[in-house]
């Protein structure tokens, strides 16, 4: 993708990509991955430095970003690396969290690499409940907030594929159930830091992907209402792979009748396009506007780009 | 419905008859949750009394089982709405959707004696715990299966795993939750006679832990930990007494999948998760697939009425083509999962009805599409 100016871009999403912290969020198979690579991109286009973030307790054999980008059969990494023209990938893990929490806290820093060696800590932290989400979550905002130099930061903006949704809300309302476990020392403080960046519109927006069906947009309408009760703001819906509609309505029923009392190949497609429908209007009555992008046949990285050239074209 | 035998369909039904667990694993979004409790409903309808286990439901399937979302306990789906969706009698099916919440409670009322469970659930600690564990559905999912495992109510549990790749991590002796209860850990915290915090650890953990944390949360932590501690053995020993009975073979594992790149992908980290850890797995459910659809035939070999025009043909004609195309391509993941699944494992495709089943009805069809017909009684 070419470069692009801001000005070229649809008002919404020139607010989005102003933000410095966007989480695309969603149920598994709503297409987050995509999505997060393609924002990532948009933003990269327009000469932003960009952080595509996913998450992950340690490197397995496949990043499904990195895949997404390409480079199929790469494993995430836990520094980030180069992914393309200001572009970066990074893999979230709860060690390199603590770590950094560790070295933050502690006066010096040998002593928190020595900490992490020490084996009742590191099971501690491994074993602990929600220690694993908080270093993620701590890690995140430590990349969010890295400086290459005074007052400049490192990432313009860090584009986080967040994990599938079951922990998602856990997540977000973590930092303040955290607060009222520990309210004093490091962890407080910390908690609070975190707290005031996810919760400021300016700062921290999330992204609600779906499918247009019906179960995808009930659990997306709710994982949209969860959030913002936690305070975080939810800057749009995404509607992923929708189907292309070429029938007119009068076309649409007879075929609709006649594949009723025939079974036949393309009558599947057309109960999916009315259900799309059906799906679509729901959510636009629940939320205003919807940004819908279009199902397409290529994959891997092309995928990336079109659904980017998608994105900057949206009004 | 194919008339011709299917080894893979007839597998399916052996484990529904022979097996007491029935685990289901896979990425989310593919139809775990729809699955489960469509195979509990299958194995209702053959006469057993059944319990699925689910975690991350919709609403609209606990209001499809006509229970109650938030139960404190297993609901049994009530009779005349198995009969309305034509499931034969004899059997019974309950159902529970799992909060981590009750589970821990539940957990805490039974182990501790009164004075220490009162302890341990007044703790500002605890009382925010389960809020903080996103991972407390894969230990809260093993915690109901030892309940139920051991008190024979039922004669199979169908348990529904969370979507994370965490699923399977309650299985590893002793399990997350119990690692961190590990009395190892837990002695750091224990006040030592004589007094003193965090004795046994070396002075530089003990002062990462006060800094990092600070006394008052240590106290805390000492006072919900000091009350856990009879519990400790109790819970190890469940879930042990879980990792055996899901290794031996009264238990199977499947994993499902859709024909997504990424969630054939997460399939076969589960499964070398599964066999990894040496439990028994049993095949592959494909769900959203086309698999089935190869044969229908092509509007453009049917009659139509005039009300069809040429033109609507003719723009149904590439959607038709595409589902073809799609069909043989979702017919040959379908043959890879069948081969790597191996001789006797199974790998059935799941009918395509719509993008979520809505009621038990659908589930019964669901069922349907994936089992053997049912031997006329």
């Amino acid at each position: 993708m070419s470069s692009l100016s801001t000005d070229m871009l649809g008002p919404r999403m020139q607010e989005l990509l102003s933000a410095r912290f966007v989480i695309v969020t969603g149920k598994g198979g709503t297409g987050k991955t995509t999505l997060a690579a393609a924002l990532a991109q948009v933003a990269a286009s327009l000469g932003k430095r960009v952080l595509l973030a996913e998450v992950g307790p340690e490197p397995e054999a496949r990043s499904p970003l990195r895949a997404a980008l390409g480079e199929e059969g790469q494993a995430g990494s836990i520094e980030p690396v180069p992914a393309g023209p200001n572009l970066w990938t990074v893999l979230l893990t709860p060690e390199a969290g603590h770590r950094a929490f560790l070295r933050d806290v502690l006066p010096l820093g040998f002593l928190a690499d020595r900490a992490m060696k020490a084996e009742p800590l590191r099971r501690f932290l491994s074993a602990a409940p929600a220690f694993a989400e908080l270093g993620i979550l701590y890690r995140g905002l430590q990349l969010v907030r890295a400086e290459q130099k005074k007052h400049v930061p490192l990432y313009d903006l860090v584009v986080l594929d967040a994990p599938a949704t079951g922990h998602a809300l856990a997540f977000a309302s973590l930092p303040q159930v955290l607060l009222r476990i520990i309210p004093g020392g490091p962890i407080g403080r910390a908690a609070r830091e975190g707290i005031a960046l996810l919760h400021d519109p300016k700062h921290t927006r999330a992204v609600v992907t779906t499918l247009p069906e019906s179960l995808p947009v009930t659990e997306a309408l709710e994982l949209a209402k969860g959030l913002a009760q936690s305070n975080l703001t939810v800057h749009g819906v995404v509607a992923n792979l929708v189907p292309h509609d070429p029938f007119t309505p009068a076309e649409r029923s007879a075929l609709s009748n006649w594949t009723r009392t025939l079974p036949m190949l393309g009558a599947r497609t057309l109960q999916r396009l009315e259900r799309a429908r059906a799906a679509l209007a729901r959510l636009e009555a629940a939320v205003g506007s919807v940004l819908m992008v279009p199902e397409r046949e290529t994959r891997g990285r092309e995928l990336v780009s079109a659904i980017a050239h998608d994105l900057a074209q949206a009004r | 419905m194919s008339t011709s035998p299917d080894p893979s369909s007839d597998r399916l039904a052996a484990l529904l008859r022979d097996k007491r667990v029935i685990v289901l694993c896979g990425a989310g979004g593919v139809g775990k949750t729809t699955t489960s409790a469509a195979l509990a409903l299958a194995a209702a309808d053959r006469g057993r009394r059944v319990l699925v286990l689910t975690v991350d439901p919709a609403r609209r399937l606990a209001e499809a089982l006509g229970i109650p979302p938030h139960a404190d306990a297993p609901t049994r789906v009530p009779e005349e709405l198995l009969r309305k969706a034509g499931v034969r009698p004899g059997g019974a099916l309950d159902a529970w959707m799992l909060d981590p919440r009750i589970v821990f409670e539940n957990l805490v009322k039974k182990l501790a004696p009164p004075e220490k469970a009162k302890a341990i659930l007044d703790t500002r600690l605890y009382r925010h715990l389960t809020e903080l564990v996103a991972g407390m559905q894969e230990y809260t999912a093993a915690e109901a299966l030892h309940t139920f495992a051991e008190n024979q109510a039922y004669d199979l549990i169908v348990l529904d795993t969370p979507p994370s790749r965490n699923a399977l991590d309650f299985l590893d002796a002793p399990g997350r939750l119990s690692r961190f209860l590990d009395e190892g850990i837990v002695q750091m915290f224990l006040p030592r006679e004589g007094g003193g915090l965090l004795r046994r650890a070396g002075r530089l953990v003990s002062s990462v832990f006060v800094r990092m944390f600070g006394e008052t949360f240590v106290q805390e932590l000492q006072i919900f930990l000091g009350a856990f501690s009879g519990m400790f053995s109790a819970i190890r020993a469940h879930t042990e007494g879980v990792r055996a009975l899901l290794g031996s073979d009264q238990a199977a594992f499947l994993l499902v999948s859709s024909p997504e790149t990424a969630a054939l992908h997460e399939a076969h980290f589960f499964r070398t998760q599964i066999e990894g850890r040496a439990l028994p797995f049993k095949g592959f459910v494909l769900n959203r697939s086309h698999a089935r659809a190869a044969t229908l035939p092509h509007p453009s070999e049917l009659t139509h009425d005039a009300e069809v025009s040429q033109a609507s043909l003719d723009k149904l004609k590439p959607l038709a083509d595409r589902e073809r195309s799609q069909a043989i391509a979702d017919a040959q993941v379908l043959d890879e999962l069948r081969s790597r699944a191996g001789a006797h494992g199974l790998a059935v495709a799941a009918p395509h009805l719509g993008d979520a089943v809505e009621d038990l009805s659908g589930l019964h069809q669901l069922a349907q599409g994936l089992l053997p017909e049912r031997p006329s009684v």
